[in-house]
């Protein structure tokens, strides 16, 4: 099944997006290449932070600079991206440590596949939780940081005399606009995921206290809000940083 | 004076934000079940254990000196037990100042650790989200966060049904209808995009089901009893089913609303435009959407399995056996998503030309009063 929908997902964007279309599907493959590689290393033995790192700088390099060229709006893109995965590792990484987010929760340590698979890897699940957060704020991040740049450029483009406070104020606008949409797409996503975890802990009867302190709740809830917030905290970025690599250009070649 | 407003709004929300989890952090008074924060932790080196490739695992005792915070005993200091991992897969490492909630044992001077009280962090997180939310967005952020709160009560209300009169298919639709509706005029307000950006994210998602089930149909069957969180073995298919067409929702609905939006800006500013420009011109907004959201996508599903993942492959599975029996639920969530985040752009853009297009004013007469009076209304306002 998974490739029936691949070959009707391959022709799908071919057919919609024609030679762009085809880019974009070959990134999805590089970052389909990029994400095991990144789950083999870490289960070999690196430490999953560093290697995380690392991979999210390829990704971001790949994604944002594969897509829409090497240029002065991408860097404020790529760097704002960038800087919000470090911001992320830094701020939420120890609170989530602290919250006990990692390993298996308290129901799939009842699951049968649990019982018969080893614990003894000395591979730290608390970084690998880290790692894993971050990846997933990833991908809405680089998004959002596109959007911005790309509507600073234009703003620029078309009044190429603006100073950076009018281009500043403009990303913001548009980060405004960007927003909703994105929220949602998380939003929705997440409402998808946790369907099961809902259902089971209606049928199961658990008491709001069971609920609200429960592993399995907080490690839905800590995705989907870190995720939002990493799309939050970039839109201001990307609209400072963006400007500041524009008109480097412009000052440069007067 | 306009902008001295909005700082001190922000710092309402966030003195408010503070006070809230400041709360949580305290309320322990609210549980039945015993509450206990950890006063001092002394880790000792118990023993090694090897794992499946020869690794050392080390094992630490914990012992955890504890003060009871709520009940009969308020105030006692009793002293727990715990081990943990190095990988802490399978157990729980616990720091000075953690809460904990426990159960005492009848003679009160011990007890087994039940959970780590978790939900000031989640009211942390939620308060992070709201103030970041209020200060980058303002109004509009406001308004997302009431339509997510009514999404969220609209899900488990759904559940409820289901779990009373069953058909979860039945119910799953008509609560995506209502979704879409409110969601979509929440972000375009009562606008004639709204209602073609609904239609048309309501046809995407049908689409998405057909492709879905015809797969599904000439696949071989999808190995259910993997998945996480089962309570009946029966109803799996449709929960399943039901999660994936929620999770392509979100992104459908964002691709609809960009198309129908732009179309109608486009339509507005360019008078006379011929068709040809406007269809080359929905091809150009769908190129750069779908590239960036198929990538949100992915990494919004994918990511979460990673822990697993690592799990599996320490335990000697091959990635065959990973994508086919682990991976198989969020690959095809995503695919599904990903294929209507590209279908809703041709879907959106022929609705949109439909609706704007050069028989506008004509038939949909009735649409353009609504229009007027949300200007009137938008007039009022300001």
């Amino acid at each position: 099944m998974i490739i029936k929908l691949v070959i009707i997902l391959f022709f799908l964007m071919l057919f919609v997006g024609g030679d762009r279309g085809l880019t974009s599907f070959f990134t999805l493959v590089r970052t389909v290449i990029a994400f095991i590689v990144n789950v083999y290393l870490i289960a070999w033995g690196l430490p999953a932070v560093p290697v995380t790192l690392i991979v999210c700088v390829f990704l971001i390099a790949g994604v944002i600079y594969g897509q829409n060229g090497w240029n002065a709006k991408m860097h404020g893109a790529a760097v704002s991206a960038a800087t919000v995965v470090v911001l992320i590792m830094i701020t939420i990484g120890p609170i989530l440590n602290r919250a006990g987010i990692s390993g298996y929760n308290e129901i799939e340590q009842y699951e049968e596949i649990s019982m018969y698979l080893s614990a003894d890897l000395s591979v730290s699940m608390a970084s690998v939780a880290v790692s894993a957060t971050v990846l997933g704020v990833l991908g809405a991040v680089m998004d959002t940081a596109v959007a911005v740049s790309t509507a600073v450029n234009e703003v620029y483009v078309n009044n190429p005399h603006f100073d950076k406070k009018i281009l500043v104020d403009s990303g913001f606008a548009v980060g405004k606009d960007i927003l909703g949409t994105t929220v949602n797409t998380l939003l929705f996503a997440g409402f998808g995921e946790s369907i099961m975890l809902a259902n089971l802990f209606l049928k199961n009867e658990n008491t709001f206290s069971e609920i609200i302190n429960s592993k399995a709740l907080f490690q839905e809830v800590a995705a989907l809000f870190v995720a939002v917030m990493g799309c939050l905290v970039v839109i201001p970025l990307a609209s400072v940083v963006t400007p500041w690599f524009l008109v480097r250009v412009r000052d440069d070649e007067t | 004076m306009k902008l001295q407003n909005r700082y001190s709004a922000l710092i309402i929300i966030l003195i408010l934000e503070i006070a809230a989890v400041l709360f949580v952090y305290n309320d322990a008074f609210l549980y039945e079940t015993t509450v206990a924060k950890v006063v001092s932790v002394e880790n000792s080196f118990s023993h090694q254990e090897e794992g499946p490739d020869g690794e050392e695992e080390a094992y630490y005792d914990q012992l955890l000196t504890v003060k009871l915070l709520n009940g009969s005993d308020k105030g006692d200091v009793i002293t727990l037990n715990n081990t943990y991992t190095s990988s802490g897969v399978n157990d729980e490492r616990y720091y000075k100042g953690s809460q904990l909630l426990i159960a005492l044992n009848d003679s009160g001077d011990g007890g087994s650790i039940l959970e780590k009280k978790r939900d000031m962090y989640v009211a942390l997180f939620f308060a992070m989200f709201v103030f970041l939310m209020a200060a980058v967005s303002g109004k509009h952020g406001m308004v997302v966060m009431v339509s997510f709160i009514i999404n969220l009560v609209l899900l488990l209300v759904a559940l409820k049904i289901y779990d009373q009169y069953g058909n979860l298919i039945r119910v799953t639709m008509a609560v995506m209808i209502i979704f879409s509706i409110l969601t979509l005029m929440f972000a375009g307000g009562l606008h004639r995009k709204t209602w073609v950006a609904v239609i048309s994210t309501l046809i995407t998602i049908l689409l998405c089901l057909v492709i879905y089930m015809v797969t599904m149909r000439t696949s071989e069957r999808i190995p259910y009893e993997m998945m996480d969180y089962i309570v009946n073995p029966k109803d799996l298919a449709d929960l399943f089913l039901a999660g994936t067409l929620m999770g392509s929702l979100g992104a459908v609905m964002d691709v609809c609303i960009s198309i129908s939006a732009g179309v109608s800006e486009v339509v507005e500013k360019t008078s006379g435009i011929t068709l040809k420009a406007l269809i080359s011109s929905i091809r150009e907004m769908g190129y750069d959407i779908m590239g960036t959201m198929i990538n949100v996508l992915f990494f919004t599903y994918l990511s979460g399995t990673i822990p697993i993942l690592v799990i599996k492959i320490k335990n000697g599975y091959t990635l065959y056996h990973l994508v086919k029996f682990q991976l198989v639920f969020e690959t095809i969530c995503f695919l599904i998503g990903a294929i209507g985040i590209v279908l809703a752009i041709p879907v959106s853009g022929f609705f949109s030309l439909l609706f704007f297009g050069n028989i506008k004013g004509r038939r949909f007469a009735d649409n353009d009063i609504t229009q007027s009076s949300d200007t009137n209304v938008k007039e009022a306002k300001g």
